[in-house]
């Protein structure tokens, strides 16, 4: 297991090397220019030439893709294009928030989904099965950002609740943290409700019951390790985009993270934030993915990781 | 031009799927002790007092020498104080720092500015014109100047030095350049500048916030991180004391400011979307908040929220260009009949909820010296429109087969570019295509001369309050928007030229009136609409003294007489 995941955590270098490469040359294709902020008062030619040396954006694209990976490697990320602000400071301040909203989204979603969808599994076709069923379905296809508007003007407006804006104390996060974990726990609850109603149909369930266990038992010991298998596949690209920031959350309750942050360099093409926060970004779901192969090898001992 | 960055907007037109909740909505009430519902606020000033703005997004610098837009400069303006500043009333220059108005020398060329005596940095030390001396030039300086270097070209050898290559020249080079920039502090309270040629149009310049005094040291100390709290010390009214990126800035009061501030504390929070900044305007989150024309009959269907209601003037003209090099657009009877083929009222009233003005008189907008209600050449006139059209080459009519209309999109770009396709369908006849590119690539576009697009969305808003950052900055031969339509005329740049160099005030305006009734006959442009725009206020918030010019700040050019009464 040890070697496994060394091997795994190695193979996370060439990975992130060629998501550099793939988002450094779509990033380099989009048209246009980070010094255009303004398309109503471009700046002179004699301007955008003298910021495209400052930064090295005049040399051949290969150049710049070497000098890029280059100085990452010394842990140079770079200074925002459009910010004059070090990458790193932008990202390490904006990351925190967006990771800590999004922690606390993943562990809601759990703590409502998995629940959720063992018993209306257990309770199939009951009251609390149908409730359940609705409740996925409104998570999931209305909008987080319709969700978001009816929350401020129902909870803080009306029954002024919580704060709209803003971050920092546990009041600014209930809103975004809840209307963020929605969707997520709809989705999962769906997930957890149908491994479980095909886990609890396999023979050694019948085994297990007609060997005398208590119903309990049987759920908890038996059931519920092989029905998470499928859940645990879903939670871990789930809680990587969790933890990397909702935009619409993020903008809506103007919660100082990296989603917001991310879109904005996107559309002003600020090239070292794009990069960095991307590769961050890997990162995370290559972690996440590990996790969850690890996870497997632990709730089901015949998937064998090593080897 | 100065940039009104609204927040992203895409979202906003989705949100009409959520007002049907909100319609079902109790208009909420706010009962909380001391708020008021109106009037009846008694005006005992709170020497605590505290404001909650919004200032949108994050701001991407507030560096004097580096900011172009509203969003930047406002929060440097707290800060910071120029030798001049316009005043709140009749938007003149007048002094700030600057003891008394600068001694112009008979030539015109040289401009002498005294220091105030007295005047502290925040922190106690003594602004000196040493300090003015330091920011003017690097304003001017190739390795830290921003966009807006180019208003200081009017200077002796700003422009030469502020277009070198750091990187190609030699330093040797580079400090020969900076030593021949005629800005020098001759003394420790006074500076001189020294003109390229007469310019009138400096004293305005004066006051720009390219010219607001950064110390050196503070600038040295903290490289790229300076406009942190630690080291943004400035000699303005409010100090910077928080900057929670992406969440607010926190300024408080200066109380080495040589002006008494009323106001304790300035929190400028970064809310992008328009509606959820109403509803912490509700909320009681925001003291002050701009109305978007999709949430203005919310507000005016809530009777407090109606009398809390604030007109704001605006200092933008936006309109259509034309790329005049080539058919169709080469023919000024087809220019002409697209420009009386617009009905700018119904644009106003239909498409804007009755927010901003029909541009009913030139180039330049009300409010600001040079408009011109008396220049009637593009009023609306779809019968002489259509005369106009038969009138033209047939060369040109046959560029009208395929015309597109190019703009940056976003989705309220997107429908302003329908009704216009739509005026132009209905009152002339001609069908335009539409043609939205992304904002990053859209000046890209302009750069391929005759290639042009041929029809393209366009605006401008003042940087400083004077015909010549509209007529001259804009439409001389090579200026921005001549260089973008190819407009070059003779008669109209003789007359602009002519009229920078004035010195008298009432040939100036005169010769100005010429110029820009001569710019509306030509028209290489549409004017559309003057902006304007609404905000809602707290009935706490006392004194506020409107200025088409206020970065965004309203009340800024009479700071001191804003008060917050107890609530």
């Amino acid at each position: 297991m040890l070697k496994y995941t060394i091997r795994r955590l190695l193979l996370v270098i060439p990975t992130l090397f060629f998501v550099a490469l793939i988002t450094f040359a779509l990033a380099k294709a989009a048209p246009g220019s980070p010094f255009d902020r303004n398309p109503d008062k471009p700046p002179k030619q004699e301007v955008i030439d003298r910021w495209n040396r400052f930064y090295g954006l005049d040399k051949p694209v290969h150049e710049q893709f070497i000098m890029y990976v280059i100085n990452v490697a010394k842990l140079d990320f770079g200074l925002s294009v459009v910010r004059q602000r070090p990458v790193v400071d932008i990202i390490g301040q904006g990351f925190p928030v967006t990771a800590q909203l999004g922690i606390q989204a993943l562990l809601l979603a759990l703590a409502v989904a998995l629940p959720l969808g063992v018993i209306s599994a257990l309770k199939q076709n009951t009251a609390i099965d149908y409730i359940s069923l609705f409740f996925a379905t409104v998570g999931t296809t209305i909008p987080s950002f319709v969700m978001a508007i009816f929350f401020i003007y129902f909870f803080a407006l009306n029954l002024k609740l919580f704060p709209i804006t803003g971050w920092g104390t546990p009041q600014h996060m209930v809103m975004p943290t809840v209307i963020l974990a929605m969707g997520a726990s709809a989705f999962l609850a769906r997930i957890t409700r149908a491994s479980m109603l095909e886990a609890i149909r396999q023979d050694y369930v019948r085994t297990a019951r007609s060997k005398g266990l208590r119903e309990q038992v049987v759920v908890v010991s038996h059931v519920l390790k092989n029905a998470l298998i499928p859940v645990a596949t879903v939670v871990g690209p789930a809680a990587a985009g969790l933890i990397t920031g909702s935009f619409i959350i993020e903008t809506f309750f103007s919660v100082p993270g990296m989603g917001r942050e991310y879109v904005r360099s996107i559309l002003a093409l600020d090239y070292p934030v794009i990069m960095g926060t991307t590769l961050l970004y890997a990162f995370f779901i290559i972690i996440a993915n590990l996790s969850v192969d690890l996870v497997y090898g632990m709730l089901d001992p015949r998937i064998k990781v090593a080897k | 031009m100065i940039s009104h960055r609204i927040g992203t907007s895409f979202v906003a037109t989705l949100l009409a799927a959520s007002l049907l909740v909100t319609a079902c909505q109790q208009t909420p009430s706010v009962d909380q002790p001391g708020a008021t519902q109106g009037g009846g606020v008694a005006g005992q000033a709170d020497p605590n007092g505290e404001i909650l703005l919004n200032t949108g997004g994050e701001p991407d610098t507030i560096d004097p020498q580096k900011a172009s837009f509203v969003n930047e400069i406002a929060q440097a303006a707290f800060v910071f104080e120029g030798l001049m500043t316009f005043d709140a009333k009749t938007t003149r220059p007048v002094p700030a720092a600057a003891a008394k108005m600068p001694e112009v020398s008979a030539d015109g060329l040289k401009y002498k500015y005294t220091v105030r005596d007295g005047l502290k940095y925040s922190d106690g030390t003594r602004l000196t014109a040493k300090n003015f001396e330091y920011s003017f030039l690097r304003g001017c300086d190739p390795t830290e100047s921003g966009d807006y270097a180019f208003v200081l070209y009017i200077v002796v050898g700003c422009e030469a030095w502020n277009t070198m290559d750091p990187r190609k020249a030699s330093p040797a080079e580079l400090a020969a350049a900076k030593a021949k920039v005629g800005i020098k502090a001759t003394s420790d309270l006074e500076i001189e500048f020294t003109l390229t040629s007469p310019a009138p149009f400096f004293l305005p310049v004066s006051a720009l916030w390219i010219g607001w005094p950064v110390r050196e040291s503070d600038v040295k100390k903290g490289g790229d991180r300076w406009t942190e709290p630690v080291t943004y010390i400035g000699n303005g009214p409010f100090k910077l004391v928080e900057w929670r990126h992406n969440e607010k800035l926190v300024f408080e009061r200066n109380d080495n400011y040589r002006k008494k501030i009323q106001i304790k504390r300035v929190t400028k929070l970064m809310i992008n979307e328009a509606s959820v900044a109403l509803a912490a305007y509700r909320n009681n989150e925001l003291d002050l908040v701009g109305v978007a024309p999709t949430d203005l009959r919310t507000v005016q269907a809530d009777a407090e929220l109606k009398a809390q209601l604030v007109d704001v003037a605006g200092s933008c003209t936006s309109y259509y260009g034309f790329n005049v090099r080539r058919p169709p657009f080469n023919d000024a009877n087809i220019r002409l009949a697209f420009a009386k083929s617009i009905d700018r009222d119904a644009l106003v009233r239909d498409l804007q909820q009755g927010i901003g003005k029909a541009a009913d008189g030139g180039f330049i907008p009300p409010g600001f010296p040079g408009y011109d209600n008396t220049d009637t050449a593009q009023k609306f006139d779809p019968a002489a429109a259509k005369t106009l059209l038969e009138a033209a080459s047939p060369a040109s009519k046959a560029g009208l087969t395929g015309l597109k209309y190019t703009f940056a999109s976003s989705s309220i770009a997107k429908t302003r570019a329908e009704w216009a396709q739509n005026q132009w369908k209905t009152n002339l006849g001609v069908t335009v295509e539409l043609d939205p590119v992304q904002s990053t690539a859209y000046s890209a576009l302009f750069k391929k001369g005759q290639e042009a697009p041929q029809l393209f969305s366009l605006g401008w808003c003042a940087d400083f309050p004077d015909q010549q950052n509209w007529h001259s900055t804009v439409w001389l031969t090579g200026g921005l928007s001549a260089g973008r339509t190819g407009y070059s005329s003779k008669p109209f740049d003789d007359l602009a030229k002519q009229a920078d160099r004035e010195p008298d005030p009432a040939k100036r305006d005169a010769l100005y009136l010429q110029a820009g009734k001569q710019l509306s006959k030509d028209a290489p442009a549409v004017w559309a609409t003057y902006d304007s725009g609404k905000r809602v206020q707290k009935p706490w918030i006392k004194g506020v003294i409107d200025n088409p010019m206020d970065y965004g700040i309203p009340g800024f050019f009479a700071l001191e007489s804003i008060f917050v009464v107890k609530h």
